[in-house]
């Protein structure tokens, strides 16, 4: 989804840019003072596979009474680099792809969107169908890894064996569309660099059907186990009204807004979106010819900011770009879910135990990369 | 206890036959070693750079055309334009040395190296290592933690990642390395015990890829091209760096 404005000058249109929003360090840790105070200190560098980020929890006794959250250790300039490199094509493809690895497919489709919105490229009916079907696949593989990690990180091992095995299912499934397991180098602006003939897709539709029935027999074994149900309710909760107040987009705020706002409720909305994304793709799947003849989608405008808005997994993934009259790049803002959902990940851990901070954190499983830029 | 039991009967024994029964199962369409004809001019490689995403990945010079696999993020669109590039099937791309990253024009045949050093073949039936992210966009990260899912369980070769870099063997580096993440990087790769080994693993960690790249800690002993690596390409060379293929 575009949104194309117009601005007289090029410092109203980046004061637009920058209101679009990010996330914003704490100014320093604050001390906490007290008898039962202390401060446990996390990262940058973490115990498992993942990316750094420091965090500072604040205890009274066993309980975190603040959680203070430091990113920006993975800054590598990716939006200037896109306002760099105006004029190659592949290079700021490659460049929006990379702010965050998981999340490379919504993050081409925004840019592409972008790039469509000021230039007379077209986009096909299949190529949009296509673009759809790598978006579900990549939100599927990541709520199945998530939710198999969270499984894992309450010792509930079945399903966390076996959704780790099943993500790989899906992303192999991405890896026969476009030949790459996250979906790189699919998406381009006007289309798509990858087709889906007749044995491809009925490959696929089969290949979907048979993971679908692991998967659901994994998901069922979790949410019906009192053990699990019992650790993820009521922790964690992040209110209606403050997920409003502080913002919460995507997983996060249906969470908050439909269902009480705990771990259990993430995982819930998380196993919803995977029953939806499931249905979507075997919607698309099941149109048989790939050349429907339908009118291709255009967009075009002189000269503007452009708003791209993409339902990345975590929620709405935002691109805007500045162009001048002549059509060059100025400006580029990238704002990721994760910037608006860190702070309702530290507001889920106050009151509660430093043990319960992995299953917080998976629940709401946020980006570094995607954040940091 | 009786549900699990019935699920993991019916899901069956999943663990793939890569490396020790077959190869590995790669998709149509994957994108490996690519191989350059010996007929390649300054004009083709000149066309196949002006879609290139990353800086220096292709260049000519006396010895004639030449493309960097640590800079290389398969994307494949060299080849698009210009038939005289062409990308294989080959995924064992780990290499113990940087210059053997360079595929040359004309090259007639390719065999992935063999470890020689006693220090990484003692390592062969046990292998420790302390992962860092550098700056990356995480994907390397996840498809390394891939490979300790039962589909891969690289823990039925002794590897696994660790804690804490002082029970590691190895530091394994993704991202281009931050201004950031310089620091945290330096004292990890400080508090590995002797002997250790750098492994660099993704475009970015080896040469900066897309992005500027940091300072190195040291000269890494294994190099792991792609963006990212398959899982395939990553079993298979801390395999054949620790001599167990």
């Amino acid at each position: 989804m575009t949104e194309v404005r117009n601005f007289d000058t090029s410092d109203s249109a980046m004061s637009f840019l920058m209101s679009l929003g990010g996330y914003v360090n704490p100014p320093a840790v604050t001390p906490l003072k007290g008898e039962a105070a202390h401060e446990v200190a996390v990262g940058p560098v973490h115990a498992g596979v993942i990316e750094p980020g420091h965090f500072r929890f604040q205890c009274m006794g066993e309980d975190v009474y603040n959680l203070q959250i430091f990113l920006g250790y993975q800054h590598r300039g990716v939006e200037e680099e896109i306002v760099k490199a105006d004029g190659n094509l592949p290079r700021q493809l490659a460049l929006a792809e990379t702010c965050a690895g998981d999340t490379s497919i919504a993050a081409a489709t925004a840019f592409s969107e972008i790039i469509e919105a000021i230039t007379p490229l077209s986009v096909s009916a299949t190529s949009l169908r296509l673009r759809s079907l790598l978006l579900e696949l990549e939100r599927i593989a990541n709520h199945v890894g998530d939710l198999g990690a969270l499984a894992g990180d309450v010792a509930f091992l079945p399903t966390a064996s076996f959704c780790g095995r099943i993500r790989g299912e899906y992303l192999n499934m991405t890896a026969l569309v476009c030949g790459n397991r996250f979906g790189r180098n699919a998406i381009v602006p006007g289309g798509t660099r990858c087709e889906l003939p007749e044995e491809k897709r009925a490959k696929l539709l089969a290949w979907l059907r048979t993971v679908k029935k692991d998967l659901d027999a994994a998901l069922k074994m979790m949410f019906e186990s009192p053990t699990v149900c019992d650790r993820l309710d009521g922790t964690g909760i992040v209110p209606k009204a403050i997920a409003e107040e502080i913002g919460l987009v995507g997983v996060a705020r249906r969470a908050s807004v439909e269902l009480n706002g705990d771990v259990l409720s993430r995982a819930i909305i998380r196993r919803l979106e995977i029953e939806e994304a499931h249905e979507k793709l075997f919607k698309l799947l099941e149109v048989r010819s790939v050349n429907d003849g339908s009118s291709p989608i255009t967009h075009t405008s002189s000269f503007a900011t452009v708003v791209a808005t993409t339902q990345a997994w975590r929620g709405p993934l935002v691109h805007a770009a500045v162009f001048d009259a002549e059509k060059k790049m100025v400006g580029y803002k990238i704002v990721d879910p994760s910037a608006h959902n860190w702070q309702g990940l530290a507001y889920a851990l106050r009151g509660e135990q430093i043990s319960n901070f992995p299953i917080c954190n998976k629940s709401f499983n946020l980006s570094y990369c995607g954040t940091d830029l | 206890m009786i549900k699990a039991l019935i699920a993991r009967l019916k899901q069956g024994f999943r663990t793939g036959t890569f490396p020790t029964k077959s190869g590995p199962n790669l998709p149509l369409d994957f994108r490996g070693r690519p191989v350059l004809d010996a007929e390649m001019t300054g004009e083709d490689i000149e066309k196949a750079q002006s879609v290139c995403p990353v800086k220096d990945a292709l260049g000519f010079d006396l010895e004639g055309a030449k493309l960097d696999l640590g800079r290389c993020t398969f994307c494949g669109r060299c080849a698009e334009v210009c038939p005289k590039i062409r990308f294989t099937k080959e995924y064992r791309l780990g290499v113990f040395n940087r210059a053997d990253l360079i595929v040359r024009a004309g090259e007639k045949s390719y065999e992935p190296p063999r470890q020689t050093n006693p220090e990484a073949l003692a390592l062969k039936h046990t292998f420790q290592l302390r992962e860092v992210s550098a700056g990356g966009c995480a994907a390397c990260e996840l498809d390394a933690n891939v490979l300790g899912t039962l589909a891969w369980d690289m823990g039925r070769f002794g590897i696994r990642f660790v804690a804490s870099p002082r029970h590691a063997d190895a530091i394994y580096l993704t991202g281009p390395i931050s201004a950031n993440m310089q620091l945290a990087l330096d004292k990890t790769y400080a508090a590995a015990p002797e002997p250790k080994f750098l492994i660099a693993a993704g475009a970015c960690a080896i040469s900066g890829g897309l992005y500027q790249h940091g300072r190195l800690p040291a000269t890494p002993a294994l190099f792991i091209p792609g963006c990212p690596p398959h899982p395939a390409t990553t079993l298979e060379a801390l395999l054949r760096f620790t001599g167990r293929l």
